[in-house]
Order: structure tokens, then C-alpha cells, then sequence
């Protein structure tokens, strides 16, 4: 809310400087987001008095006049204005001056006569909505004096919380400053005179929905005279960032900025029958409202009525026609309670929501309804004149008493760690208008309230209980009472203090196996990227990753159930409108954002999550991704580049399954092709008894490639679902003792048709080399000359030993011809020598 | 033959012995004298073969001389041979000399990204205090992300957080980490020092400090007489943890979940509280909400707040991360520039 000082210092004294009194106000909880000079866009603009005003030789339209500005000689300047006569003092625009929408004044021409700047209007100065006029200032205004010194205003911006709709008024924040400087508020005063027949001869209220307008004060002028309100007003409206509109409107407009009471005003003659209804709409019935616009109004939308059909909308906007125009002469004000939940729905459902509904939807003082509607009255009759109707229509007269809020000092002292005594939290609370009483026997103390209240007696001693002004409706427990004392007394005295009870029992981090991964791929030389969840409803389409469900090879506790994609509603873009099902397209992205950035080399790896709808539930999975592009090695002048290839994803893979614990991967080829590389894709696995992790790894179709214009040649990317990611501790390590006994070292040379695979040729050695065989290295694939075409040898360093002896000469032949007379039964293999 | 002529012809041998030794040019010469000299059929044997034509008496005498002899070559080959591998050394390390000064072979250096890194430094910090980290989803029901947390339907404080809506009934992406409170308190009992960090999502435009996608950190301590002081106490190490000593400050904040509500501003990191643009002059700069838990959030709980007491905070990994690091646009994190996350060292 924008508060102008110069206002405000009408209900309270402030002798603080602006910045001082933010902090305070910012202290006490009413934020203070910025101060703004009011005025400061008036630069060399000053008060003059007009000498002489003459009709301009060559132009009907135009002036001639003499300004002093109490030194120097008279000023010429030419004005197009016709409200101007001697003796007026108005604001100059000197030359060099400049105006609001930095529009700069210079000495200029106008019809064949010089002009020595300009007189300003309201509008120009954005200090009243008049553009046709010069505003005319008080003769008491200062020759020569700069207009910002004179009208200039410091304008707090301050943030009110949506808990405290009573603060968000000068009123409201003046008790505020007054609680926090301890000086005295003062109310306008609300006197008038009514001189008009009974109100009840214009105007009669019914309303059939009390618990949505539980009341409705209404008041009536007759013979109002409509036009613009009078100049300091329309200044005050202006700086407090409403636009003034009318003498009756700002009337209105006034009073909700002052007291946070939004009020109505009709045009009392196009209220039909003077009968004001205020009931739910009917089916079918419509409104024009102010803005123009004919709405359909659904019947839970609380209207106000006249006996032929609405002509408003309870609390949010009003009827057009019954908007007060020109011509209106008799006003009806309405100002009334309306159900807070109720205007907050109409607000969402006609995407109406204005500075009243705002207030509207914090709730409202009851007693505000007929305050707000004398003051109202009273400025219309001072703005507009005419005359008032006597007395108010008033639904529900009787006005609450402050409610009674148990509270133990003590219980207050222990939230705030810090030992108040009682009577310092008494005299804490009264600072801001919250009376103190003891407790009697009845008063039970309230620690919850709604929807799950909870009450307790107040047995103990020293209870006391808090006379809760009616204008705060955010005060209903024991520890609203704790945060009044704390703000009040200022939390900036709140003492810093250990925690020095009982720790929790141990839990494994869900960050540790996460980190080690996340440090163990760094260590990698990967980098590590944070990408949107939300996604493109076009990247499945675009990718077609498959479902793990689709892929037997996965293990299938970790494989995500198949299940829908889930959208968002009210996405902000279709560029982010569905929760994505897969990391690989994002990693796409950042390859494709960053080629553009001009880098050609990308290893990027991210811990995230996947989303879908299982069953109507939303499901989520931790899964790693990574994806390589480009150069493993970028050329040096020490070493040739060498492009990242499938080998390094899995030497990854492997590197994860070796910090995890896990047993070396075992690898399964997957040709299905798009989006990958028919030959160069598989799933890996790899299950140690507590972490398990299944992968699929893949160099991307060439397709991918064209459909993300890429310009790397090669896409090797995994997406991996490792168990124990998002909870576990690491697998511990069992140390297995050191051999005591040396152990050999043969080579073999397996030759073998292409297609056995290597994974098929190392699992027939191990099958073959029993308990001897210690360790297995393949160090060499050949093929060509002297192999045929259709071979390949596959070059084996088998560890051979024993843990109780060494093993003599006979023995380790032997193993090694069982795995050799293996290889050729098993899958005809022999040996080269 | 006598002993005479015998002996001299001994030392005549080592002499020349001697000189051809200095004069070895290289290891293998050396190692062809040591045979043509000591060999066994060396030039020292053939002389010792006349031994046998001496008289008896002057045998053990020419022995000892022949003895001096051979120890007196053995040595110079000895010492020649140092020397030599020492020449020879000198000019291989000579050939083997480098510019050192050329840059190394770079080791694959991969980078951590700032979010994540932000959330185990916080976590860390914590973790010293005994808080454990949990989990909680992202996609939330409206139950736990709101109503739990004293914000019904209709309240005007949902006008705090505006939020993004799946298609599953009762659903919506979590809007902070707050519910993961809720979750929390349901799942165990006090004493809690629990600490939730993850995604949320809300209904957002884009700019330099706002995203739909942003990351939380949750903070819940219950117990028995669990108190503000005790946020504060806690709060100021974290803030000496991740922005060294400054003067830091409590002033009211407002969250429908919890009672008394703060706002925890720590001394401008730019400016040091004099006043600059980033702090809007203040001096100070909000780095978290916190307060009091809410009796109805600690009831939604299942925790009796006759009994208990405790406090939450919440704070945006975003901008505790660009306070440490001076990143100037939280577009950075989610954008993924390589030229951004490689400056993480």
C-alpha cells in the first residue's frame, strides 16, 4: 500500500525522518518496500502570480500573460488555458524545467511571440486529473518557491500482510506508528448535518442473505452537485496511486484508503423503486458492470439488486447503470459486510479483483460498515453538497464487544525464549490498543483454533486475558498473543540461544550416496546440471525413449511402473507444460544450448527426477543421466584429441558400480534402434546385496542428432536407476585378506566367430575356470590377417591362484586347458599360440 | 726368470694397465681392458704363469706383488668406470632436459553444480546441530501443501503463492518445502531436527530473481520448550557458516503456518550495513521466513501442541547461493551455460 506521509501525519505525529520510520514500521512487521519522493519529477517548477492576461493577437485560443515569480523581471508566457485572471498564483515551468514523463520545457515560440516557459495543469504535474485548466494554487503559496518543496511528499510503500487487512489503511498503520513511537492517534473528525427528509423516504434495504452480508448501512444525499473534488484531495489520491475520478467517487475512494472501508455509491434514481436488494443471482440474470463488460452471473455470486434485477456485484465492482455520472444528483452509499470466502470466489470467478474485494477478502470490522458510511456521506456533502437524508438504514446495528483471549505470560515467555514478566507483556500489548484483565474462572485458554481448536482450562496462576480490539480479527490464540508482545516489545531483542535438548536418533542422509555419486562423476571430468521439470509436451514425441517397462533387461524393482504423463492445468508456456519422463531430451537441450554458446565438447550429468501418473497417483523416480559430446581428451600439444565413444559411458557405469559397492555390470545389446544407434546400444546391470543399478546406455540415432541440430557428430547418453540412490548409506567394504601365496598369470588369445559376443566369451572362461581363477582382464581385441573375416581374437589375461598354497605347474595347466576344451565345446573357440 | 725381472715386468704391466684405463673412452672399452688385463686368460695371468720357474722362497713374494697389481687395476677400472657413468649420465639428463615450463596434461576436471553444492553446505551446517535430512514429493496434495498448514481454501494468503495445477484431482506441484513439515511430524516423533531441501514450482514470470522451477530448503525443530531464541541461536550460526561473522536480525514476517513469524535479515553482504542498491539501502538482506510452528500445524501432525513447541524455516537456495557466489540472475542455474557452471570449482 502507498501511504503518503503528509496523510498520514493527519491521524498520527510522526517526527521521524521517512527512512527512520520505515525501519521502525519494517521492525514492527508493516514491511516498508520503498520510499518514493513524491514530486521529485517537478524539476524548476514554481510558484508565480499572474501579472496581466491578455487575448493573444493571432490566436483566439491563446494567452498572453505576465508571471512574476518574486524575482527577476515578469516572465511572457503564452497559456491556452481560459481559467486564468491577475492575481492568481499558479505553478511555472521555468525554462529547462522538466515534467512528469520527463517532458522538458524550453523557451519556445508560440504564433510569432516568445514564451518564457509554461503554466502548468494539474494533469501535467500529475497532481490532479485536469488537463484543461492551470491548476490554481492557494494565494498563500510562496512566490518562487520550488512546487516539490511545497507539495513534495515522502510515499512509504508499505508491504501489509494479508493477515493484518485492518493495517491496510492511514488508520490502520497511524495505530502502527503510534505503537511504535507511543504517540496518541487522532480520527477524523465525523460531524455533518441532516437536513433531509427520513432516509427512509429514498431508500430500503432488504437483505435475503445475511450470512454472506451479515450487514448493510445505507445512507442517502439528495441534490449533489457531481464534479471533480477538490485539489488536495484528488493530490492525496494521486500519490497513494489511485486516480481520482469524481467529487462522490473519491468520496468513496477516500474513506477506503482511510479506514479500509470500501464503500458504494449509486445513482440514488437509477435504483429502481429506491429498494435495494441483496440476494445470490438468480440463473440466467446478467450485469454490465463498470468496466463495461456484460457478465453471466452464476448463482452463487452475491449481488446487490434493485426490484428488476442486479446492479451490482456484492463487494467487487458496480453496475454501469447505475454508475454516478454527470448528471447524478442523488447519491444512495452502500457500506457493508460482506463474507470474506464469498467475494474472494466472485474476485477468481469474473477475474475481478479490485482494491475493495482486496480489503473485502481480509475481512472486515463490523463496526467499520457504519462508520464508513457516515464518512462517506460526510465528504459527499463537502465535496458534492446537497443535502443529507436523516439517519442510516442498518441491517445489524448491534455492534461487538472486544472478544476475550486467554493467555499464560508464562507460556508466552517460554515461545520466545525469553522471560517477560507479565507486566511488561501488559503494558507491551496496550501500546497497541490490547487492554489487559486476570482471567476469571470461565475463560479457557485457546491454543488452536479453527478447524481443530483445542482449549484448556486456565488452571495455573497469573492467567491473564487480552480485550481483543475489534478491528483485529487476525488475534484468536494463545500464540497470536506471543507474536504481539514479541513485535511490539521488537524482535530484535530476541536472545540467541543453543539448542541444548535431545538430538534426534541417526538417520542415513539421502544426500550421502547422492553425493558420492555426484562427487565420483565430477572426479570424472563430467559437470553437473540442474534442468526444468517441466517440459515441452513435444519432447516425448521428439525423443521416444522408451518406457522401461519395455525393456526386460532393467531390473524391474527399479524400473519405473508406465504411466502417464502429467500436465499442468495453467501452464505459464507450452514450452513448460508437462512434469517430463525422462531426463535424456533435457540433457539434449543443454548440448544444444551450449553448441550454440560455441562449445563443442559437452559431458554433463544430472540427478533429477521422473514424474507420471500410475493409477491416478503421482509417482516420482530418482534417476541419473549423463550424456557425452565431443572430445574425451581436447587436443594439446601433449596429446591428440580422442572423441568420447560408448566405451566411456560404460567405463562410467563401471566406475559407479565399483564406488558403489556393486559387481562389475553385466551388458546386454539392444538393437531396436531409434532413438539409438541400433549397434550401439545396450542395458546394463549390476546387483550387490543391499545397492542395485540398471542403465541403459546408448550413442543416439543420427536422427536425434538432425531432430535437436546438433552439430556434434556423436551422442553417447545413459539415463541409470540406482536403488539406494534417494536413501541408503554406501555398501560397506569387506576386506578380503592379501593372497599369502603368489598367484600366475596366463594369457590366452580366444579366437571366435563374430557373433559371440565378448560378454559370452568372458562368462565361458569363468564358468570353465573354477575356483583357481582369480581375476580376468580382456587386454586385446584383433581382427584381420591370419584370422578370417568372419573372426575375431579376443586376448584374456587370466589371474590363476590359490588362498592355502601355491599352485604348482600341473595345476595351473590344467585350469587353463578346462577353459580352453570350455571355449571350444561351449561356443567353438580355440586358441591362438 | 728371477724375482727381479718378474716383479718388474709386473709393474711395467700395471702401468700400462693404468694409463690404457685412463684413457678408456668409454664403459665397453673399460670392459674389454678388465678382460685383457684380469681376465682369465688376461695379460696378469700369462706373467703369473712364470711364477712356477722361481725358487720356492720367491713365490709368495711375486705373489703379493702380482696381488698389489691386480687390486691397483681393479681399481683404476673401478674408478674409471664411476666416472665414466657419470659423463654418461650427465649427457642423457642433459639430452632429457624438457620446457618446463609448458603447461601440463590437463586431468578431466568436471564442476558441481552451485544448487545442489548450496543445499549439502547448508545440510552440513545443520548436520553439526543434529538435523537430518528427509524427503518429501513434489507433486503434492493440496491437504499437506496447504490446508495442513493453516492456509484453508479461500484464504486470502494463497495469494502468496501462486500455484501450478496437474491433472490429477486434489493435486498441484508443491509450492514450497513446507509441506514436507507436515510429512515429517506424521512420520516421526520429537525430539524433530529435520531439514527438507527439493524443487518447488509456482505460477511464476520469469526474471532475474523469480522462476517457476526454484529450490527450498525446510528447516523443523519440535521438542518440549523449543523456542525462538533457539531459532535465533541456530540461525546465527548458519548465517557465521555460509557468510562469515555479521550482525544478523529477527523482525516480523508473516506464514499462516506458523506464530510468531519471522523474517531473518543478515548484514548486507555487499555492503557491510552501510546501505548500497542491493540491500535498498537498508543495511540488511532477508535470507529466510521462519517462526514459530503453528499449534494447528503441529495438531495436522499429530503433535500435542499443549506438549510441544517448535520452529520452522524456509529458505530459497537461489539466493543464499547468489549472495555466496555474486550470481547476478537465478536464470543462471536452470540455463546450464557451461561458460556459468564451470566457474564452480
Amino acid at each position: 500500500m502507498r501511504v503518503p506521509l503528509s496523510w498520514l501525519r493527519e491521524y498520527v505525529d510522526i517526527e521521524l525522518s521517512p527512512e527512520a520510520l520505515a525501519e521502525r514500521l519494517t521492525l514492527l512487521g508493516m514491511e516498508v518496500k520503498g520510499i518514493e519522493q513524491w514530486g521529485a519529477d517537478w524539476r524548476s517548477v514554481v510558484v508565480g502570480e499572474l501579472l496581466t492576461v491578455e487575448k493573444h493577437p493571432y490566436a483566439d485560443r491563446l494567452h498572453l500573460t505576465t508571471v512574476t515569480i518574486g524575482s527577476g523581471e515578469p516572465l511572457h508566457i503564452v497559456c491556452g488555458a481560459d481559467n486564468i485572471a491577475p492575481g492568481q498564483r499558479v505553478p511555472v515551468a521555468l525554462p529547462g524545467a522538466v515534467l512528469p514523463g520527463d517532458r522538458r520545457i524550453e523557451r519556445t515560440e508560440k504564433m510569432g511571440i516568445a514564451s518564457e516557459g509554461m503554466l502548468c495543469s494539474g494533469n501535467e504535474l500529475h497532481i490532479t486529473t485536469d488537463a484543461e485548466g492551470i491548476l490554481i494554487l492557494p494565494p498563500e503559496m510562496p512566490l518562487g518557491r520550488q512546487l516539490s518543496d511545497l507539495y513534495g511528499d515522502a510515499v512509504l510503500d508499505v508491504d501489509v500482510k494479508p493477515n493484518r487487512g485492518d493495517a491496510l489503511c492511514l488508520i490502520g498503520l497511524a495505530r502502527e506508528v503510534a505503537a511504535a513511537t507511543g504517540a496518541a492517534i487522532r480520527w477524523p473528525k465525523i460531524e455533518f448535518e441532516e437536513t433531509g427528509a427520513p432516509v427512509t423516504d429514498f431508500l430500503k434495504v432488504d437483505v435475503r442473505d445475511t450470512a454472506l452480508c451479515p450487514r448493510f448501512v445505507g445512507r442517502w444525499v439528495g441534490g449533489a452537485k457531481i464534479g471533480p473534488s477538490p485539489d488536495w484531495v484528488q493530490m492525496r489520491l494521486q500519490a497513494a496511486g489511485m486516480r481520482p475520478v469524481s467529487n462522490v467517487v473519491d468520496a468513496s475512494n477516500y474513506v477506503m484508503l482511510e479506514l479500509g472501508k470500501p464503500t458504494h455509491t449509486f445513482n440514488g434514481a437509477a435504483v429502481h423503486d429506491g429498494t435495494i436488494i441483496v440476494r445470490r443471482a438468480l440463473p440466467g440474470e446478467r450485469l454490465e458492470t463498470l468496466d463495461h463488460v456484460v457478465r453471466e452471473l452464476t448463482p452463487d455470486t452475491l449481488i446487490i439488486a434493485d426490484p428488476r434485477g442486479p446492479i451490482g456485484i456484492a463487494g467487487v465492482m458496480g453496475g454501469a447503470e447505475s454508475e454516478i455520472t454527470g448528471e447524478t444528483t442523488e447519491i444512495a452509499i452502500e457500506s457493508a459486510i460482506f463474507d470474506p470466502v464469498s467475494i474472494r470466489r466472485t474476485g477468481h470467478r469474473y477475474a475481478l479483483r479490485s482494491e475493495a474485494s482486496l480489503r473485502f477478502e481480509k475481512g472486515q470490522e463490523f463496526r467499520l460498515a457504519r462508520i464508513g458510511a457516515d464518512r462517506v456521506a460526510q465528504l459527499t456533502l463537502a465535496w458534492a453538497g446537497g443535502s443529507m437524508a436523516r439517519g442510516r438504514i442498518d441491517t445489524a446495528p448491534a455492534e461487538p464487544e472486544p472478544a476475550r483471549l486467554a493467555f499464560r505470560p508464562r507460556r508466552v515467555s517460554g515461545l520466545l525464549g525469553d522471560d517477560v514478566p507479565a507486566a511488561e507483556q501488559r503494558a507491551l500489548l496496550q501500546r497497541v490498543g490490547i487492554e489487559t484483565v486476570e482471567a476469571a474462572t470461565a475463560d479457557r485458554i485457546q491454543v488452536a483454533a479453527e478447524p481443530k481448536p483445542l482449549a484448556v482450562a486456565a488452571g495455573e496462576d497469573g492467567v491473564l486475558v487480552a480485550m481483543v480490539p475489534t478491528w483485529r480479527r487476525d488475534l484468536a490464540i494463545e500464540a497470536d498473543v506471543a507474536e504481539e508482545v514479541a513485535r511490539v516489545r521488537g524482535y530484535e531483542t530476541t536472545p540467541a540461544h543453543l539448542p541444548d535438548t535431545l538430538m534426534p536418533a541417526y538417520r542415513p542422509s539421502p544426500l550421502s550416496v547422492l553425493d558420492t555419486i555426484r562427487q565420483t562423476l565430477a572426479g570424472a571430468g563430467l559437470t553437473e546440471v540442474v534442468t526444468h521439470a517441466l517440459v515441452s509436451s513435444q519432447n516425448d514425441a521428439r525423443l521416444l525413449w522408451p518406457e522401461d517397462s519395455s525393456e526386460p533387461q532393467l531390473l524391474p524393482e527399479l524400473a519405473a511402473e508406465a504411466g502417464d504423463e502429467i500436465v499442468v492445468t495453467n501452464p505459464l508456456s507450452a514450452q513448460h507444460s508437462v512434469l517430463r519422463q525422462h531426463l535424456a531430451a533435457s540433457l539434449l537441450d543443454v548440448l544444444s544450448f551450449n553448441e550454440r554458446q560455441g562449445r563443442a565438447d559437452v559431458a554433463v550429468f544430472e540427478i533429477g527426477k521422473r514424474y507420471a501418473r500410475v493409477e491416478d497417483r503421482p509417482r516420482e523416480w530418482t534417476r541419473l543421466a549423463l550424456l557425452l559430446s565431443g572430445a574425451a581428451a581436447p587436443a594439446s600439444w601433449n596429446r591428440t584429441a580422442r572423441p568420447y565413444d560408448l566405451d566411456d559411458a560404460k567405463g562410467i557405469v563401471e566406475l559407479l558400480c565399483h564406488r558403489l559397492g556393486l559387481p562389475a555390470p553385466s551388458y546386454v545389446a539392444d538393437s531396436r534402434g531409434f532413438p539409438f544407434h541400433p549397434g550401439r546400444a545396450l542395458a546394463a546391470r549390476s546387483e550387490g546385496e543391499e545397492e542395485a543399478l540398471s542403465a541403459r546406455l546408448a550413442e543416439m540415432h543420427p536422427d536425434v542428432i538432425t531432430r535437436w541440430d546438433l552439430r556434434a557428430q556423436r551422442v553417447i547418453m545413459a539415463e541409470l536407476a540406482i536403488r539406494g540412490l534417494d536413501a541408503a548409506v554406501p555398501a560397506r567394504v569387506h576386506v578380503e585378506p592379501i593372497p599369502r601365496f603368489p598367484e600366475v598369470e596366463r594369457d590366452l588369445a580366444v579366437i571366435v566367430t563374430e557373433n559371440h559376443t565378448a560378454a559370452e566369451v568372458e562368462a565361458t572362461i569363468r564358468r570353465h575356470g573354477g575356483s583357481l581363477l582369480r581375476g580376468l582382464r580382456l587386454f586385446d581385441l584383433y581382427r584381420g590377417a591370419p584370422l578370417a573375416a568372419t573372426e575375431k581374437s579376443l586376448a584374456y589375461r587370466l589371474i590363476l591362484g590359490a588362498r592355502d598354497r601355491t599352485l604348482t605347474e600341473a595345476e595351473v595347466d590344467a585350469a587353463v586347458a578346462q577353459v580352453r576344451t570350455g571355449l571350444e565345446s561351449d561356443i567353438g573357440a580355440y586358441l591362438r599360440t | 726368470m728371477n724375482f727381479d725381472s718378474l716383479s718388474e715386468d709386473l709393474r711395467a704391466l700395471q702401468r700400462r694397465a693404468l694409463d690404457e684405463v685412463s684413457a678408456a673412452p668409454d664403459p665397453a672399452s673399460l670392459e674389454q681392458l678388465q678382460i685383457a688385463y684380469l681376465g682369465k686368460k688376461g695379460e696378469l695371468t700369462s706373467v703369473l704363469r712364470g711364477i712356477g720357474a722361481l725358487p720356492a722362497e720367491d713365490r709368495p713374494r711375486v705373489g703379493a706383488v702380482a696381488n698389489e697389481v691386480g687390486e691397483a687395476v681393479k681399481a683404476a677400472l673401478a674408478d674409471r668406470g664411476a666416472e665414466l657413468h657419470a659423463q654418461v649420465q650427465v649427457i642423457r639428463l642433459a639430452a632429457e632436459a624438457v620446457d618446463v615450463t609448458l603447461p601440463g596434461r590437463t586431468v578431466a576436471r568436471g564442476t558441481l553444480h552451485p544448487i545442489p553444492e548450496t543445499v549439502a553446505a547448508i545440510a552440513e551446517v545443520f548436520g553439526q546441530f543434529g538435523f537430518v535430512v528427509y524427503e518429501g514429493p513434489e507433486i503434492e496434495d493440496d491437504l499437506t501443501n496447504f490446508q495442513m498448514l493453516n492456509i484453508p481454501p479461500d484464504h486470502p494468503a494463497r495469494d502468496l503463492w501462486d500455484t501450478l495445477y496437474v491433472d490429477i484431482p486434489g493435486h498441484l506441484l508443491r509450492t514450497h518445502t513446507s509441506p514436507g513439515q507436515i510429512r515429517v511430524m506424521q512420520e516421526t516423533k520429537p525430539p524433530i531436527r529435520a531439514l527438507l531441501p527439493g524443487r518447488c514450482f509456482r505460477y511464476e514470470a520469469v526474471d532475474a530473481s523469480h522462476g517457476f522451477e526454484f529450490f527450498q530448503v525446510e528447516g523443523l525443530m519440535v521438542d518440549e520448550g523449543t523456542s525462538m531464541a533457539d531459532l535465533k541461536g541456530l540461525l546465527d550460526e548458519f548465517a557465521h557458516a555460509l557468510f562469515g561473522p555479521r550482525k544478523t536480525r529477527f523482525r516480523p514476517g508473516y506464514y499462516p503456518f506458523t506464530e510468531p513469524s519471522v523474517a531473518f535479515d543478515v548484514e548486507c553482504v555487499v555492503c557491510g550495513g552501510v546501505g548500497c542498491p542491493a540491500c535498498s539501502k537498508t543495511g540488511w538482506m532477508t535470507i529466510l521466513g521462519a517462526g514459530m510452528v503453528h499449534p494447528v500445524v503441529l495438531q495436522y501432525g499429530g503433535i500435542d501442541p499443549e506438549r510441544y513447541q517448535g520452529f520452522a524455516f524456509g529458505m530459497g537456495i537461489e539466493r543464499i547461493a547468489n549472495l555466496r557466489h555474486a550470481v547476478p540472475d537465478v536464470r543462471y542455474y536452470l540455463e546450464n551455460d557451461l561458460r556459468f557452471l564451470e566457474q564452480f570449482r
